[in-house]
């Protein structure tokens, strides 16, 4: 395969379950095998996610720093003006580190299906958000709630949320938020840990938020270098992400809210929190990997022991999931599926019509093809933390080829699992 | 005696690690009496970085002094006294492995030590408020 470089005879082959995967990890491939239809589902299916994503981290930041504390958050998912014209720091003219080339505004498909949705009628906002044709904003919150419930996975943000200093702004923000409001202010005084944990929730909105601005940049990045012919195959796609998880690495995550003109900072950049290590990786972890069982797709017994006593331990997400009864109704990836299916390029159209069921079960192949491209993206997470704490693929040291070596057995030991879906991934008629 | 600052402003091939240091508003700290052990990446060092990310640091001296602050430890340490503690705490707060000394064809031997997944080119440079190694590589935490 062009893209590869030569597999390395200086230490003995692996032994591991995923041996073969693992040397195409260490000949800087992917996972995901470097065919041609592979490279065509996962950027199709980027740019369907970047869509839907412009919306979320959006969103998210405008629930974070506006809607905060409000009791009644009815017309949280309806954004205004001033979060859709909100330039993305990685893309357009004004961007810190410009990502895509695009314009730094919502997208101009997101802003048309918000217009006229899937009955491509415009109607008032709150009949399409009625009739549930809009972006599926609860994914979203979903996601952040798995990284708000996982809680301890690295970095120093969750800690940071159990500070004095913490408690002191929230305090600050809470009398701000609810000034002249005397039950508000007296339920705070009773139960003083109920807004703080509303807060902390509120902080991982914003998390989440800074963290996808970034994703959708690169995935529209990524797609229009695809259309102008620029990926060779699988790797070099990789190698994108693998480049702007260490482009945008430092980029600071914090939560600001905004009450009248005043502007209060419950983590303030100057923390020192970063994108890769408070954010990209609890993300990584909390969604691809443990997330939690969904209600209405099938029943556990805890007693049993059919669920992990360990959250370490847990596998629901999306590198485990069964995409066809998580494809019921209602529940997040659903949601997630839904929202991509409005914005799929024509070729995966094409595509999805030539296999299986055609159009009746597009969201099932769509979904399959989203866990191809997050093994991807899992991929790149692992190559970039190869890259960051341990030895280049091509070093020629043999103590630090097997150093690499184990990093990736330890990575790939957690797809040992049945449930993992890294072998299904391996074959194309896996759909 | 110079100070670690001196050190690195008057020597070829730290030009982006000074300049990293002066964004991130730590020149006045690495002067202080300390004393403070610096692992410091030469300009190959920061080269070696996938385009943008020094671009996105020094825009964001907060995190750009979080990620320095991994490359110091509190106190003076000479290359014999790393080897034999086998790991310190930067003033990250996250620890720094340390392994060797090795052969230059990296087999265990006289030579060189390393330092997480950085190789040491030059060691034991004193300064008036602590001690300097050269590293191949950027550390980072994790």
């Amino acid at each position: 395969m062009p893209t590869l470089t030569q597999p390395t005879t200086l230490i003995p082959p692996s032994t591991h379950p995923h041996a073969d995967i693992i040397h195409r990890l260490e000949a800087g491939g992917s996972m995901l095998p470097d065919t041609p239809e592979n490279l065509m589902q996962i950027i199709g299916i980027y740019k369907a996610y970047a869509v839907p994503m412009d919306f979320y981290w959006r969103d998210l930041l405008y629930i974070a720093e506006r809607v905060f504390l409000n009791p009644v958050p009815a017309f949280k998912y309806f954004l205004p003006q001033e979060y859709l014209d909100l330039p993305n720091h990685y893309a357009g003219d004004t961007a810190d580190l410009r990502i895509w080339r695009g314009e730094a505004t919502a997208h101009p498909e997101l802003l048309e299906f918000m217009e006229k949705g899937e009955l491509k009628r415009k109607l008032p906002k709150l009949f399409h958000h009625l009739w549930h044709d809009r972006v599926n904003m609860e994914f979203a919150e979903a996601c952040m709630q798995a990284m708000l419930w996982h809680q301890d996975m690295g970095g120093r943000f969750n800690d940071y949320l159990y500070t004095e200093e913490y408690k002191a702004a929230c305090d600050r923000a809470i009398r701000a938020y609810f000034k002249g409001n005397p039950v508000m202010l007296g339920l705070h005084k009773l139960f003083p840990e109920m807004f703080y944990e509303k807060c902390r929730e509120l902080s991982y909105y914003s998390n989440l938020g800074l963290f996808w601005e970034v994703m959708a940049p690169v995935f529209f990045e990524m797609s229009d270098i695809y259309d102008e012919g620029g990926f060779v195959g699988v790797p070099d796609a990789m190698n994108f992400l693998v480049n702007g998880i260490f482009a945008v690495a430092g980029r600071p995550i914090y939560h600001h809210v905004y009450i009248g003109d005043e502007c209060f900072e419950l983590i303030p950049k100057s923390c020192g929190f970063t994108w890769l290590y408070e954010a990209a990786l609890p993300y990584v972890e909390a969604v691809f990997y443990r997330t939690a069982p969904f209600r209405g797709t099938k029943s556990y017994n805890a007693q049993a022991g059919q669920v992990p006593e360990d959250q370490n331990e847990f596998h629901y997400g999306i590198l485990y999931a069964d995409v066809f009864p998580v494809g019921s109704a209602g529940i997040p990836p659903t949601l997630l599926m839904q929202d991509m299916l409005h914005f799929l390029p024509q070729y995966l159209l094409d595509d999805y019509n030539k296999h299986c069921r055609g159009e009746d079960d597009m969201l099932i192949q769509l979904g399959v093809t989203f866990q191809r491209s997050m093994y991807n993206v899992t991929s790149a997470v692992i190559q970039a933390l190869r890259a960051a704490l341990h030895y280049p693929l091509d070093d020629q040291n043999p103590r630090h080829l097997a150093t690499n070596r184990q990093f990736f057995e330890a990575q790939l030991d957690r797809f040992v699992r049945p449930e993992a879906r890294l072998k299904d991934v391996q074959h194309q008629e896996y759909r | 005696m110079p100070t670690i600052v001196d050190i690195a402003v008057n020597n070829e091939g730290f030009s982006t690690l000074v300049a990293a240091v002066q964004a991130a508003g730590l020149v006045e700290a690495l002067q202080s009496p300390g004393p403070f052990t610096v692992f410091a990446p030469n300009d190959a060092a920061f080269a070696k970085l996938p385009a943008g990310t020094v671009q996105t640091l020094v825009q964001n001296p907060p995190q750009l002094a979080r990620i320095l602050k991994f490359h110091v430890v509190a106190g003076k340490y000479t290359q014999d006294q790393l080897i034999a503690l086998g790991t310190v705490d930067s003033l990250e707060g996250a620890p720094i492995p340390i392994d060797g000394p090795f052969d230059s064809d990296g087999s265990d031997g006289e030579g060189s030590f390393e330092v997480k997944n950085a190789t040491v080119l030059a060691a034991d440079i004193e300064a008036d408020n602590g001690i300097i190694h050269v590293i191949d590589t950027v550390i980072l935490m994790g």
